[in-house]
């Protein structure tokens, strides 16, 4: 029934952020609201723990925290490599 | 497959992990709507409802209210955090 051996080794959406565990990462949520860490952990609900935070809020304005939980709820993109916000080219 | 790995790669939970570590210390519960409740962790349970204890409420970094107990619904937390 599963033919496995045949198939691609395929990398399982929550992997690649398994992955990314002690890196950088951009958080993005919907409702414009951004957060770039390092990557302590997360949970199945992609509950999150960030060290060395930064916020970044939909007015621009930046909050410095040392370490959060993230709720999973909003999270709607994760970016491994954490440049944020600035590192992309807005048009 | 019935078998099913888990994602973290430790037995307990990074954030079960960070929530034992905070409780009982200073926090700042921020919510979706934006307020910022500065105070200390009582409890915590998996639904992120939380209970806090010599609170203050803050909108966009004015001081607004104090509560001595509050209870917050876990639905309108965005995040916890360390001070």
């Amino acid at each position: 029934m599963s033919t496995e051996q045949s198939s691609l080794s395929q990398i399982l959406p929550l992997e690649l952020i398994d992955k990314c565990i002690g890196s950088r990462i951009w958080v993005l949520l919907s409702g414009d609201k951004e957060f770039v860490g390092t990557l302590i952990g997360f949970d199945d609900f992609v509950n999150m723990v960030l060290e060395d935070v930064t916020e970044y809020d939909v007015d621009g304005s930046e909050t410095q925290r040392k370490k959060i939980l993230l709720s999973g709820n909003h999270i709607t993109m994760l970016v491994p490599g954490g440049e944020g916000p600035k590192s992309v080219a807005v048009n | 497959m019935s078998t099913e790995t888990t994602t973290t790669s430790t037995e307990i939970s990074a954030p079960s992990r960070f929530l034992n570590e905070i409780t009982a210390t200073s926090v700042i519960v921020k919510l979706y709507s934006g307020e910022e409740y500065h105070g200390i962790l009582e409890s915590i349970d998996g639904y992120m409802n939380v209970t806090m204890e010599d609170t203050k409420e803050y909108v966009h970094g004015k001081l607004i209210k104090t509560y001595n107990d509050v209870f917050i619904r876990g639905n309108n937390v965005l995040y916890i955090s360390n001070v």
